[in-house]
């Protein structure tokens, strides 16, 4: 706990604290009620509870601590990070390369198309909200079908344009991917709400480690070792009854 | 002591091979290798143009910092079986340096390449990248197999290896269709974690892309294979006209049967 303090102070200290309107802007976007249809997705997680391999806190916190560090940090936040560099450097070229980079390591069909259903319903209901011609451009080019439009990247240029810091950036995507897991997972398995509190007031912790080692990382380190959640979101596809669209 | 210290000239194996339609059937017409690497020629069974050719590795695997480039290049409407003809070893890094195996393969229009699964054997402290690059015309027939292993299972060797990545990419008309990174370094990472491998030891993977693959039935094959008693067993489809298969399994000889089967399946349908 000593270690972990120290290491978000670490961050603290080279990372630009969000003020309070992008702190609320935020809690905003990451708010499990926002309108973009994070409670549809289980990510594979489903198969799991159906073959009855997530019963307890324990192990919904031992599914999604690996849907974080092996999946959520080698892959969409990395990109989050790179798209956020590429939006303030306003490189179409590199966003262009890292959507599609963004579909490629999604190789789950459900999952793949999760991210860019996610992403067009982001940028349908931020785009009201946002005065960026930067940001207008990209969301022209989706709008021509010329870009998929995946969530991760959207993300990127969004925290960009209102000048939020690319380590909060992540790290509220993580807590909120994480969060949206475990509270479908207390609908689906059930639990109860307590237990569904108690599971991500730890991955939280989890998420402050996790955000500190995407920091670190870059393109190249981009990889998937969550071979179990993939297979479970490829046979998602298949199961019979279907609380979740992936 | 000494003996280990002193420096071992590393091999780097190449192997250019270069397929095109000739009087009816596919050559190899142009090969270039240098040991340990070496193909076999071609071979034809009956009157099937397809050529055969057999990939040897005469060193009996890869020890620290050696090299094996691989490039195959099918030219328009050949056609080309390639078969490993063993398991690919990988020894302990004594020295630390990593192996590195890179295979380039580029499929001209209808043409067809098809890479029987072969499997890897990492190990104890061994360190491997591999790197696959694909790159295929619009209208170019792809089938590829490979198997991982957790090391010398059958000397209780498992996941003893100190790193493993494996990064498999394919490019249809110059965009990245599928980018597949596997990076194992198992001292930091506990494999058989829910939602990683679990219990499983042996990775599988079958990559298709075909003009066809649209007319696949996916639902079909999901639900023929053969798994349970310790194999789980995923097909689903990537962008483009492309299809991934993924298997896990505990036991080796029940996961190269299953994915030889559905393999076998596949190729029968493009």
């Amino acid at each position: 706990m000593k270690q972990l303090n120290a290491d978000s102070n670490n961050l603290s200290n080279t990372a630009a604290i969000p003020t309070d309107i992008q702190f609320l802007r935020l809690l905003q976007i990451h708010d499990s009620a926002f309108p973009i249809g994070t409670y549809t997705q289980s990510y594979g997680m489903e198969t799991y509870i159906q073959e009855d391999a997530i019963r307890t806190k324990d192990e919904l916190i031992a599914f999604c601590s690996t849907f974080l560090h092996q999946n959520l940090v080698y892959g969409d936040a990395i990109l989050i990070q790179e798209a956020h560099k590429a939006a303030e450097n306003r490189d179409p070229n590199r966003l262009l390369h890292l959507e599609n980079l963004c579909g490629a390591i999604k190789l789950a069909k459900e999952s793949r198309d999760a991210s860019v259903n996610l992403g067009r319903q982001f940028i349908r209901t931020i785009s009201p909200l946002v005065e960026d011609a930067f940001f207008d451009e990209w969301k022209n080019r989706i709008n021509a079908n010329e870009i998929k439009g995946h969530y991760a990247i959207l993300y990127g240029i969004y925290c960009a344009v209102n000048d939020i810091d690319a380590h909060y950036s992540v790290l509220s995507y993580l807590f909120s991917s994480v969060n949206g897991l475990v509270q479908n997972a207390v609908r689906a398995v059930p639990f109860g709400q307590n237990a569904g509190v108690q599971a991500m007031h730890q991955l939280a912790e989890e998420v402050v480690v996790a955000a500190g080692i995407v920091a670190g990382l870059t393109e190249v380190d981009i990889s998937n070792n969550a071979l179990g959640v993939e297979l479970a979101s490829m046979k998602h596809e298949y199961l019979f009854s279907r609380l979740f669209i992936s | 002591m000494l003996a280990s210290k002193v420096a071992r000239r590393h091999h780097n194996g190449v192997l250019d091979m270069v397929f095109e339609p000739r009087r009816g059937f596919t050559r190899m017409p142009h090969v270039f290798q240098q040991p340990p690497l070496k193909a076999s020629r071609e071979l034809y069974e009956g009157n099937d143009p397809t050529a055969t050719v057999y990939v040897m590795e005469s060193s009996g695997g890869m020890v620290a910092g050696d090299r094996n480039d691989i490039s195959i290049r099918l030219l328009p409407g050949s056609k080309a079986r390639i078969i490993q003809q063993s398991a690919l070893k990988v020894y302990k890094s004594h020295t630390g340096e990593t192996c590195v195996q890179s295979i380039d393969v580029e499929v001209a229009e209808k043409a067809r390449l098809d890479w029987m699964p072969e499997v890897i054997i990492p190990f104890a402290d061994s360190k491997f990248q591999m790197e696959t690059t694909i790159r295929l015309e619009k209208s170019a027939t792809f089938l590829w197999g490979e198997i991982i292993a957790p090391g010398r299972e059958m000397r209780g060797e498992v996941f003893d290896f100190s790193s493993l990545k494996s990064m498999m990419k394919i490019y249809v008309e110059g965009e990245l269709l599928a980018f597949d990174s596997l990076h194992f370094v198992p001292e930091n990472l506990h494999l058989n974690g829910l939602g990683l491998l679990e219990e499983a030891l042996y990775v599988g993977s079958i990559w298709l892309v075909s003009e066809k693959a649209d007319e696949i039935d996916l639902r079909a094959i999901q639900e023929a294979m053969k798994v349970g008693d310790g194999l789980r067993a995923g097909i689903t489809r990537l962008s483009g006209n492309a299809v991934h298969c993924r298997f896990l399994g505990v036991n080796q000889w029940r996961l190269q049967q299953e994915m030889k089967r559905v393999f076998s399946e596949l190729a029968a349908l493009i």
